[in-house]
């Protein structure tokens, strides 16, 4: 594996599939932190960074955004290639709201000063992007949203809260969704706005959830003053550029290496509790093997349509719903096998690799970012269905 | 690149057979053939059955050089899904165990009547209920044989020593016949070996009989598909309380869950057919054709289940196509081995994973 030599980011993308695979797979050998494998909890800024300046060092940051704009210019089915190995090595999520939200929509409808004045900061971790967009009464039905901008000479004038900010507290930007226009249809008037964090009248509360972890923030803008030039694309026309983003990322959030952690996990603590053998727990493991088996097989047939090109439709809503219920009943598995250890808060016998609760609590949110698995099945009968109303 | 081109030749071919199965099975199928068959002796359609032998589907998978298409699983798989769809109840599927047995045993003319339709050889292996296993015992009766009636011969696998012979069986004497749910029926043979055939078929009928069990998987994921597109425009059509009772999310959030199913029966289906095309042998095929067949045998039954339910009380009548489905699945999900026998196989054949 060591003899593997990494070539210059601008020639990552011609290199044939198994050869890119293994350049991905020498580079996190080689460089990867071993402390930061299959982290139990969302890292902090504070713990990541080395890892965000060595990908930036090797100029492995954006690997979707073209080369153009500092990026490695992959194609889909590369970066499928890329996130499958980072995955299986138990890379941990950076703080990736800049690269991989709000720098696509920067290139895509970001006036040329725009892209300017953000993108190299983002390539260089001068800037950290959180997300605003749900609010309060704004969750499933994020265009209710309510915090408004409002026009005052050369700036916006923010005023309103934004709730489940990821690692708000770790980021000096964010970007907003804002109500620009309350008279219109509600989708249709709202705008996308930049916000630098260190502006008066913004306060930031950190969330512990039931993690006891502050993964999630409230943010709350209080007469806030923001350039006008930082409203990206056109007025009102947020909603549209938000969704439009949604891209063939999705696929992501049904990938099967979640649950094939789990279960790897849940060998691992069936064998120490002594149950490994026992056939309720045969019964119950075959199950949960068959479901991943097969939905391993089910996610092959999208990252086979995108290697062919094809973009996704609706459908790939199914994925993510498989995906999280199936993560959520290894981990149900494992707590009952785990007995009174199931209650712990640290991992028994200060193993990492027995955590039933820290797996158990990482799968509660599973089902619910994203887009509910309710809001999902909504999706899947009215768009894949074609069910009325 | 040309590995990109084999595949698109293959999703071609395997989209043309799926084209000239409408001759038999129209989509979105008139079902008054398949009732006016049922509880019927032999059950099926003759001038079908040589219908197919003329399509060359009786053939797809067996040697180009002894007549056959020389196909996969895959493209099998394709038809008999359609099929499926249609409840076409001519004997395919156990007929494919045949052609293999034959063709493995040279024994040209026998397999050519077979390909062409006019005969059916049927393999009367089966000892006991739920089983894969064909012990060969000289003197036990062969039981659950499907189509038994339309059988012009049997292929009996008998147990000499270390080895399955085979033998041929004419048919005439020795058989009862017993009706199933969905208007087929078993037969019981008592065996009378007439002329040995083999000295040794084990391996070749083993794997058989696992390819019969996949096709048989592809078969339910037809009708499952079938049955629940029919539930689909019911729940947008049938009117209660002033609306389409589709516009119900409790009822929309079930019919989410339904496609979810179908689309994991039919990734694990198609990616089963991909494993064994691509030669896999021994464990790991087993593995993914048990898996197949779990998925297979599980599906098929919730969704017919859930369908009947979705329909309502017209779904729990004998007129109503949607039942037809349900009993097709209480019949074939155990066929070629149930969930439980198939979770079993799984789990002491299949590797886990890395980590």
């Amino acid at each position: 594996m060591d003899a593997i030599r990494i070539p210059p980011p601008a020639e990552l993308d011609a290199l044939d599939d198994e050869h890119f695979r293994q350049v991905v797979r020498a580079f996190l050998h080689t460089h990867y932190p071993e402390e930061l494998r299959n982290p139990p909890k969302r890292l902090h800024w504070s713990e990541n960074k080395p890892w965000y300046f060595k990908l930036a060092e090797q100029g492995w940051l954006c690997p979707g955004w073209p080369k153009e704009f500092g990026g490695l210019g992959l194609s889909p089915s590369k970066i499928i290639i890329l996130t499958e190995e980072y995955e299986r090595y138990g890379v941990a999520r950076c703080n990736d709201h800049g690269i991989v939200m709000l720098g696509p929509l920067v290139i895509k409808y970001g006036t040329p000063a725009q892209q300017q004045q953000f993108l190299p900061k983002i390539l260089t971790g001068e800037h950290i992007w959180c997300q605003g967009y749900s609010e309060p009464n704004a969750g499933s039905d994020l265009a209710a949203l309510r915090t408004e901008a409002v026009l005052d000479g050369d700036h916006y004038v923010v005023n309103g809260q934004k709730i489940w900010t990821t690692l708000a507290m770790d980021a000096n930007w964010i970007f907003l969704l804002v109500r620009t226009d309350k008279t219109a249809k509600k989708q249709e008037g709202i705008s996308f706005l930049l916000v630098d964090m260190n502006t008066p009248g913004i306060t930031v509360r950190p969330i512990i959830n039931l993690e006891y972890h502050d993964e999630f923030c409230e943010t709350f803008f209080d007469n806030v003053r923001v350039p006008k030039e930082n409203l990206v694309g056109q007025l009102n026309k947020g909603w549209d550029m938000a969704k439009a983003l949604l891209s063939f990322e999705r696929i992501f959030l049904g990938s099967p290496r979640q649950s094939g952690y789990a279960l790897s996990r849940l060998k691992l603590l069936a064998e120490r509790m002594g149950v490994y053998e026992d056939a309720v727990f045969q019964e119950s493991y075959v199950r949960l093997r068959l479901e991943f088996e097969d939905l391993k097989a089910l996610y092959e047939t999208y990252v086979a349509k995108l290697k062919r090109g094809e973009s996704l439709g609706p459908d790939v809503s199914m994925l993510k719903v498989i995906q999280t219920e199936l993560f959520q009943k290894i981990t149900d598995c494992m707590l009952e096998i785990a007995g009174e250890n199931a209650g712990l808060l640290e991992p028994m016998e200060g193993n990492r690799n027995l955590n039933a609760t820290g797996q158990f609590i990482q799968a509660r949110p599973a089902s619910i970012y994203g887009g509910s698995n309710e809001i999902q099945r909504n999706i899947i009968s009215k768009n894949v269905l074609g069910m009325p109303g | 690149m040309s590995a990109q081109l084999a595949a698109d030749d293959r999703a071609e071919s395997i989209r043309m057979i799926r084209d000239s199965a409408a001759a038999v099975a129209p989509p979105g199928g008139d079902t008054k053939r398949i009732r006016a068959l049922r509880q019927t002796l032999p059950g099926f359609d003759a001038a079908v059955w040589r219908q197919m032998g003329e399509f060359g589907w009786i053939g797809l998978r067996a040697p180009e050089a002894l007549g056959g298409a020389g196909l996969g699983l895959a493209e099998l798989g394709a038809l008999a899904e359609e099929l499926g769809g249609a409840l076409a109840p001519e004997p395919l599927v156990a007929a494919g165990i045949s052609t293999a047995l034959l063709a493995a045993a040279g024994a040209k003319a026998e397999l050519a009547s077979l390909l062409a339709g006019e005969t059916l050889v049927l393999t009367a292996w089966q000892e006991r209920a739920d089983t894969l296993a064909a012990p060969g015992t000289p003197d036990a009766s062969r039981m659950f044989i499907p189509f038994a009636a339309g059988a012009s011969a049997f292929l009996l696998p008998v147990r000499e020593g270390a080895e399955l012979a085979l033998y041929w069986q004419p048919a005439g004497a020795g058989l009862s016949t017993e009706y199933t749910y969905d208007g087929g029926h078993f037969g019981t043979l008592q065996p009378a070996p007439a002329r040995k055939l083999a000295d040794d078929i084990g391996a070749v009928l083993e794997q058989a009989l696992d390819d019969a069990a996949l096709a048989t998987s592809f078969y339910l994921l037809g009708g499952a598909e079938r049955a629940f597109a029919m539930t689909l425009d019911y729940l947008k059509t049938r009117m209660q309380f002033g609306k389409v009772i589709g516009t119900f999310q409790a009822l929309q959030h079930r019919a989410a869950d339904l496609k979810m199913q179908l689309a994991l029966f039919r990734a694990s289906v198609e990616d089963a057919a991909a494993v064994v095309d691509a030669g896999a042998s021994g464990a790991a095929r087993q593995a993914a054709i048990s898996r197949a067949k779990v998925r297979a045998a599980e599906g098929a039954m919730l969704i017919t289940r859930q369908c009947v339910q979705l329909s309502g009380g017209i779904g729990y009548t004998d007129q109503y196509d949607v039942g037809l489905y349900l009993r097709k699945a209480m019949v074939l999900a155990n066929q070629y081995g149930s969930a439980g026998l198939h979770r079993r196989r799984f789990m002491a054949t299949a590797p886990e994973g890395e980590e």
